[in-house]
């Protein structure tokens, strides 16, 4: 079993490109996807107006002061260029009490800049109403202000977890989103190894030896849960201690979670792969179904985006889902064991259920 | 030591293996011989536990092997017709996986591979890659790669199928001396009769999933021992004297070979004067004439009408 499993260790040493180009693709993705920087992110708001240089310091100092992205007064054709040649996902058109956004783009940090903007819009249009029906303007915004900070009614935004809810950081989210699915790609490609190796005459000859099929199987299935394992563990490494993300506190239930996704992943793997017998077939069936699992589980979009019933219910059939709602867990809300136990749970259901089907249709399919 | 007993394999309603009974005595080397498709394959995968037989039973030392494998799994050796070998590793490599495998000891392993690597002439390679190897030294590591536990039954498929006269006589010089120094018990499978002929103690011949023949080749030979094969080696030849000779009452069978006609005819004491009138009267003369031994290809021919290689 350990000779079987040293094998396959021994050709992956042999050609590391695979592993390294999926670690490097993971990384990769998140930052081009992500624009390269978590929030606050800088953004050019200009004005066009007859007064733009007052519009613009208005709204300037408003912005910055209700929101934690850093708005700098910007050449409106310098600010349009940028957006157009893609060096920068939005700017914010100011005007007297409205604001375009100007975007090429619908990634996930548009869509974030756009709801601190409006926050800030409304409030001041609430402000400004107010004023229009009084007389010492600069007492009431002050009062106004004051009692918007501190609320006589404070309404506590709690998480799922019920957890205080930090602000929802859509970098973090995608960077999992694809660590996940690059880290399905390869645990599929080395369970796919059992073909390969079949088709090859190896796998007979292992049967041929003293080695037990349990045996042969474990060494295959341990082999894909260690490269995926470590394919996702180096990935994290770099982003908390190279990149400097801000993945929690909690590297241990980090890990925990993506152990657990990868042993779940590594079933429904086998379960395709005993849905073919030729490897070829395995190649062009399982990278067209894998991008579409994170894409149904809402992986990529802000969480509560896919509503439709039959495609979250289809997406809970995969790990990605409860992968994410565990890792989001640990990393933004600072979760416990007990707060991820379901989804660890619901992962381990998955990869039983799955390993228990897919063993069983490769034995009978390929013989 | 191995008996197959009226062993039957059928894919779907297809039979390809038909009440084949065969035996293996301890030390002895034995041949499969047949064409393509014969069903040689099959009836060593049944044997060596790959396979699990229609109908029918093999048995090691009186166990069924059907019923429990692992017991001819410990003292088996098997070479497949295709090359099976992790290309992507080296030669080294690939054995140190076949030898854990097959539990050799830890403190012999690497003794017992350079042994094997200096047995099929190819330490040199060892830190290469299997991509990067011949045809023919990838048969010989696929060979050396079911040696290494040493094992007590060696069952070779077509090990020399494809590649140079060489590394072929290599190849049987080294299973002859695995036989006859070691003792090895060998089944060997080919559709070359000159390797069974050179190798083999005793021959099973195959055709239609079916043994047709079998027994030491003197017993096989006899089976002809009322024919004659000659050598006709003629100026010049006509398909009309072809003809005319395939009708003589005698002849059973003719064929044009590179050194001549090839003519297989019952023992009778006036063929040659009737030939030598025959060409005569076709206005050809016999430049060369000689009574062949026969060989297991006659045997086959004669039982089939066909040659081997058809
Ligand atoms: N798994 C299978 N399913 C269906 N038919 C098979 C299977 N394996 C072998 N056959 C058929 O059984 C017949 C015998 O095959 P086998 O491989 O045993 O022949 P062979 O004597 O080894 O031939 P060769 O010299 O070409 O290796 C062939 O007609 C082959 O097509
Ligand atoms: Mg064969």
């Amino acid at each position: 079993m350990i000779s079987v499993f040293l094998a396959q260790l021994a050709k992956e040493r042999r050609n590391p490109y695979i592993i390294l180009i999926f670690i490097a693709a993971s990384i990769g993705g998140t930052l081009i996807f992500t624009g390269g920087a978590q929030s606050p992110t800088t953004v050019s708001i200009f004005s066009e107006e007859e007064n733009a240089q007052a519009v613009e310091e208005k709204w300037e100092s408003l912005l910055n002061e209700g929101s934690d992205i850093h708005f700098v007064v910007a050449d409106p054709d310098e600010a349009r260029k940028n957006v157009q040649q893609g060096r920068s996902d939005v700017a914010v058109k100011v005007m007297e009490d409205d604001y375009q956004l100007v975007t090429a783009s619908s990634m996930p940090t548009v869509g974030y800049v756009d709801q601190q903007v409006r926050t800030v819009f409304e409030q001041e249009a609430f402000i400004q109403g107010a004023i229009a029906q009084s007389d010492d303007s600069e007492a009431l915004r002050s009062s106004i202000e004051a009692q918007l900070n501190q609320p006589p009614i404070e309404m506590e935004v709690l998480s799922l977890t019920g957890e205080e809810r930090a602000d929802y950081d859509m970098g973090t989210q995608l960077m999992f989103a694809f660590t996940l699915l690059t880290a399905m790609f390869i645990i599929g490609f080395r369970v796919n190894n059992i073909l390969k190796d079949k088709v090859e005459g190896l796998w007979d000859r292992m049967i041929l030896s003293p080695l037990s099929k349990t045996g042969m199987y474990t060494a295959y299935i341990a082999y894909a849960f260690f490269i995926g394992f470590i394919q996702m563990t180096a990935v994290v490494l770099i982003f908390k201690y190279g990149l400097h993300y801000d993945i929690g506190e909690r590297l241990d239930l980090l890990l925990l979670a993506l152990a657990f996704f990868t042993f779940s992943m590594v079933s429904v793997a086998t379960l395709v792969t005993g849905l073919v017998k030729k490897p070829e077939h395995f190649y062009a069936l399982y990278p067209s179904l894998i991008p579409m699992i994170p894409l149904i589980s809402g992986a990529y979009w802000m969480p509560g985006t896919v509503t439709n019933p039959v495609l979250t219910f289809i997406g809970d059939l995969f790990p990605v889902s409860h992968a994410m709602d565990a890792i989001l867990g640990v990393v933004m809300h600072d979760a416990t064991l007990q707060d991820i136990t379901q989804p660890l749970i619901l992962m381990v259901l998955i990869g039983v259920i799955a390993m228990g089907i897919g063993v069983n249709l490769v034995e009978r399919r390929t013989g | 030591m191995i008996e197959a007993i009226q062993l039957n394999k059928k894919f779907k309603e297809k039979i390809v293996v038909k009440d084949v009974d065969l035996y293996l005595d301890k030390g002895e080397s034995v041949g499969l011989l047949g064409p393509n498709g014969a069903g040689k394959s099959t009836t060593i995968s049944m044997i060596s536990s790959l396979l699990k037989p229609t109908s029918g039973d093999v048995k090691l030392n009186g166990k069924s092997v059907v019923k429990t494998p692992a017991d001819i799994r410990k003292v088996l050796g098997v070479v497949p017709q295709e090359i099976a070998l992790y290309q992507e590793l080296t030669a080294y490599e690939n054995l140190k996986f076949f030898g854990r495998i097959y539990n050799v000891p830890k403190d012999q392993l690497e003794s017992r591979i350079q042994r094997t690597l200096e047995l099929v002439g190819l330490k040199e390679r060892q830190k290469d890659l299997i991509k990067t190897f011949s045809g023919g030294m990838k048969r010989r590591i696929n060979i050396a790669s079911a040696m290494l536990h040493e094992p007590e039954i060696l069952i070779l498929d077509e090990p020399t199928v494809g590649i140079d006269p060489q590394s072929r006589n290599y190849i049987l010089e080294m299973i002859r001396q695995l036989n006859q120094q070691d003792h090895t018990s060998v089944l060997y499978t080919s559709h070359y009769m000159e390797e069974v002929e050179q190798l083999c103690d005793r021959v099973y011949i195959m055709d239609h999933g079916k043994v047709i023949a079998s027994g030491s080749q003197p017993e096989l030979l006899s089976i002809l021992s009322n024919e004659d094969t000659m050598m006709v080696q003629l100026n010049q030849t006509s398909n009309e004297l072809i003809t005319a000779i395939l009708k003589m009452d005698v002849v059973r069978n003719i064929e044009e070979t590179s050194d001549g006609l090839k003519i297989i005819a019952k023992k009778s004491s006036n063929i040659i004067s009737d030939l030598v009138k025959l060409v005569d009267q076709h206005n050809s003369k016999i430049i060369n004439f000689q009574m062949e031994n026969p060989r297991l290809e006659d045997v086959f021919l004669h039982l089939t009408g066909r040659t081997l290689r058809d």
